[in-house]
């Protein structure tokens, strides 16, 4: 049985005055316990909602949902024991209390007794990193302290299930990484976490899978890898010393999209064709020149590509 | 002469912009149902008293008194404005631009001032008659001006306040509640100064509203006008003496704050 | 029960966050300073039970305003509405234990009524019929919570909460009797204060601290625990709207 099983969950906003708006549209998703499954996408794509409607904070408008095997609809006593949320960002704490204040106040909601809140409190905010600051006011942390102290406190109730809602928007790098760190431990601790982002680097570094979605639509679910295969066609051939007529011939190839110089003198040949790559590599050997290497698109890439016409409009 | 000027222009946009935040909360609807409603009730609150105790005379001391000091509240909720400014991030902006912050926050405050101002009247033009009371016409239109002077002279203390709180926000809700029952308390509103022991007597007659309120009982009492001009030039003194006092302490105040870092951008 | 006393718990720590909180307990004792001078003046110490409860009832209705009342739109601005609706316990639990903690935080504001009545002007304040008293403040309380978890709910639904909460203090003083008794008011504002519980109890706690003897006692705080036990289950029916918004339209999320 899958941690979290989603069946065609559509939903639907109908905001006052204006037209409705469909954020999911039928999307299905099936995580095994203990993976790390990255949900990627630009803004509006429907993440956060999906994540809403898993956390019991927001109600389907069609489909259903299950997290440990319990509906997510009607089985709301039994899944909220089971997952933390974790949905970052500004708000969401007691900003005139400290750290440890605001773990205990969820430590209690989360019915766990006195002692235990005391103890796992103490250990997460260790875990994270926070000991030191833990009786500081919030309103005085970081951007990446509130970040980790979010959570600690999505962890407080020791859930199986994770929902991060872009969890590192807005860290430093540094703090990003520690932070990855510490989902590779919840990882290893047998968790299953479902992780909204717009970050490639995180998607691929973090995740099991990764699931593109856009405009409430699941567009495929892959490991980071095999997500790029799937625009294997863009291929990349990055090659050095070849001869400048060369380039001209590659360059009117039928598929071939690019022929960049780089800063370093490689030049990068871009081709959006299945085959075209064949055909450049033939150029390329017939003149002799052998200093020649093709790669995948990364993750951001494949992104750009299938999403990117968007532009800056979302 | 171009700085008096270009002060006056500081101070006039400085007074616009608070009369539109002003109406940016308030609807007419909002004013009157809300502000109104409540004005009435609380000069009514304590004008009832008179009627409990029986008393025609208590009941106007209690209304006159009272209504006077709905202006004194509007000048201190201009205090607000210290808050507002630090809490929208534009205090920055405010010091770093060349005008004295003084001004700005005097200037900011002006439209809530007059807005009390003229509540305190409507108060009292509507609640004397409701009262069964009788006021001394045309002799009652010169408690106009007087109220006006009451309404200034607070909000000079009130700028003062405003600039001792500006370090610290969070006080600021606390700091106008304590501030508006401690007039109401030591002013002469609901029982006459004579009733206050020498030493808080004389505190009193320091304070705003004091002196004003005085003179605007004496016009109705149809006192001798040199007895309301006595009354009436404490006033005026005491009023110069806060301002005097915020104009020199409020630029204190503000570097203070930019030295130790307790005006940030945004609260 | 464990949610009730984790919304108590945290209630009480964010009174020590903002200073805010302070205000009832500044401007009782001032209240209090205030009447006892009137009536003194007036010469009429037989009224100092009306100046020793007018300052609790302006306390605690301040305390319903501003403080109660804003307890679940608060959660709404703070981002954590959705985190608490998503926890194990009884959203309406942490409520009640929030709004019930600050209520009864109010009785301070009767310790320092009557201390600053005793310590400046000598009054010393009798409680007459002792059971009867206590009886009434009790069933106050009640109703004060019972109304502000009414103020809580509201508020979050209703369009003009922000000028209701600052205008509903003195009009409801007034309504209220809790200076002067209803019986001073014009006779067609009458049947507005009936529904208005703080009149009932004024009156009772005036007659608790008056040595005639108290009549229609337990009808008259029937009507309190009645008009009480109202604005609870208005409270709590508005509450379950306030959910299903949450969750339904996803309405009340970000702002």
């Amino acid at each position: 049985m899958p941690a979290v099983d989603v069946q065609e969950i559509r939903r639907i906003f109908t905001p006052r005055k204006r037209e409705p708006v469909v954020a999911l549209d039928g999307v299905s998703l099936a995580i095994p316990a203990g993976e790390v499954h990255g949900l990627l996408g630009p803004n509006g794509a429907g993440k956060t909602t999906l994540v809403k409607i898993l956390s019991t904070v927001l109600l389907p408008s069609g489909g259903r949902a299950f997290v440990g095997g319990h509906d997510v609809v009607t089985e709301t006593e039994a899944v909220r024991p089971l997952i933390g949320i974790v949905f970052g960002g500004e708000r969401g704490l007691y900003t005139r209390l400290s750290a440890r204040q605001n773990l205990e106040y969820w430590g209690a909601l989360y019915r766990l007794s006195g002692a235990q809140i005391k103890q796992r409190s103490a250990e997460l905010l260790e875990r994270v990193g926070l000991t030191e600051r833990a009786d500081q006011r919030v309103e005085e942390f970081s951007r990446g302290m509130k970040q980790r102290l979010h959570l600690a406190r999505g962890l407080m109730g020791d859930a199986r299930v994770l929902f991060l809602d872009e969890p590192t928007t807005g860290m430093d790098p540094l703090a990003a990484r520690e932070f990855r760190a510490l989902i590779n431990q919840l990882k290893g601790e047998g968790r299953t976490i479902l992780l909204t982002t717009h970050d490639m680097v995180e998607a691929e570094t973090v995740c099991d899978r990764v699931t593109l979605i856009d405009r409430g639509r699941i567009l495929a679910t892959e490991t980071p890898r095999s997500l790029g295969s799937l625009i294997s066609r863009f291929q990349r051939i990055d090659v050095e010393d070849a001869p400048r007529e060369v380039l001209e011939a590659i360059r009117a190839i039928d598929g071939v999209s690019s022929v960049t110089t780089l800063e370093d003198g490689t030049v990068r040949i871009e081709v959006h064709e299945e085959g075209a790559t064949t055909l450049v590599l033939k150029e390329l050997v017939d003149v002799g020149v052998t200093a020649v290497k093709t790669s995948l698109p990364s993750l951001e890439e494949v992104y750009v590509q299938v999403i990117g016409d968007r532009g800056l409009t979302v | 002469m171009s700085a008096l000027v270009s002060n006056a222009r500081v101070s006039w946009y400085a007074i616009v912009s608070g009369a539109n935040d002003y109406w940016a909360i308030f609807t007419l609807k909002s004013w009157v149902f809300g502000w109104c409603v409540r004005m009435l009730s609380q000069v009514s609150f304590f004008a009832l008293i008179g009627k409990l105790l029986e008393s025609d005379k208590q009941t106007q001391f209690f209304l006159v008194g009272n209504a006077v000091m709905i202006a004194a509240m509007g000048a201190t909720f201009a205090m607000n404005m210290t808050t507002s400014e630090r809490g929208n991030g534009t205090l920055s902006l405010l010091l770093a631009s060349p005008s004295r912050p003084v001004l700005v926050f005097a200037s900011r405050g002006v439209y809530v001032m007059a807005d009390g101002v003229f509540s305190a009247l409507l108060g009292l033009f509507i609640l004397g008659p409701a009262f069964g009371l009788h006021f001394p016409f045309p002799r009652i239109l010169l408690v106009i001006p007087l109220t006006a002077l009451v309404g200034m002279s607070a909000y000079c203390f009130s700028t003062f306040l405003a600039g001792v709180i500006i370090r610290k926000r969070e006080v600021t809700g606390l700091l106008v509640n304590a501030t508006i029952v401690i007039l109401m308390t030591l002013c002469g509103i609901n029982v006459p100064v004579s009733f206050y022991p020498g030493w808080l007597a004389w505190i009193s007659r320091c304070l705003p509203i004091t002196n004003g309120l005085e003179a605007i009982r004496d016009v109705i009492a149809g006192a001798p006008a040199s007895t309301i001009a006595a009354h009436v030039g404490a006033e005026l003194l005491v009023m110069s003496g806060w301002l005097a006092l915020a104009l020199v302490t409020f630029g204190a105040f503000v570097r203070a704050g930019q030295r130790d870092g307790s005006l940030e951008y945004a609260a | 029960m464990r949610a009730f006393l984790a919304g108590a718990q945290i209630q009480l720590r964010f009174l020590r966050a903002y200073p805010d909180a302070a205000i009832p307990f500044f401007t009782a004792p001032m209240f209090s300073v205030i009447f006892q001078m009137v009536f003194r003046h007036a010469g009429r110490e037989d009224l100092t039970p009306y100046a020793a409860i007018a300052p609790v009832f302006i306390a605690l209705w301040w305390l319903a305003l501003f403080n109660s009342g804003w307890t679940i739109t608060m959660e709404r601005w703070n981002g954590t509405i959705e985190m608490l609706v998503a926890a194990p316990s009884s959203f309406a639990a942490v409520v009640f234990g929030r709004i019930t903690t600050t209520t009864l935080l109010g009785v301070v504001s009767f310790f320092e009524t009557w201390l600053v009545a005793r310590a400046i002007f000598g009054t010393k304040i009798t409680i007459y019929h002792p059971w009867a008293f206590y009886a009434t403040v009790f069933v106050t309380l009640f109703a004060m919570a019972g109304t502000a978890v009414a103020m809580a709910s509201l508020f979050v639904l209703a369009r003009n909460a922000v000028t209701f909460s600052n205008s509903a203090s003195y009009p409801f003083y007034v309504l209220g009797g809790i200076l002067v008794p209803v019986s001073f008011l014009p006779h067609w504002i009458r049947p507005v204060s009936a529904v208005v519980f703080l009149s009932w109890s004024a009156d009772l706690m005036r007659a608790a601290l008056q040595a005639a003897p108290m009549h229609e006692f337990w009808f008259r705080l029937a009507m309190v625990a009645m008009l009480g036990a109202a604005g609870l289950l208005v409270g709590l029916y508005a509450m379950r709207v306030i959910l299903t918004r949450v969750r339904g339209t996803g309405e009340l999320g970000t702002t």
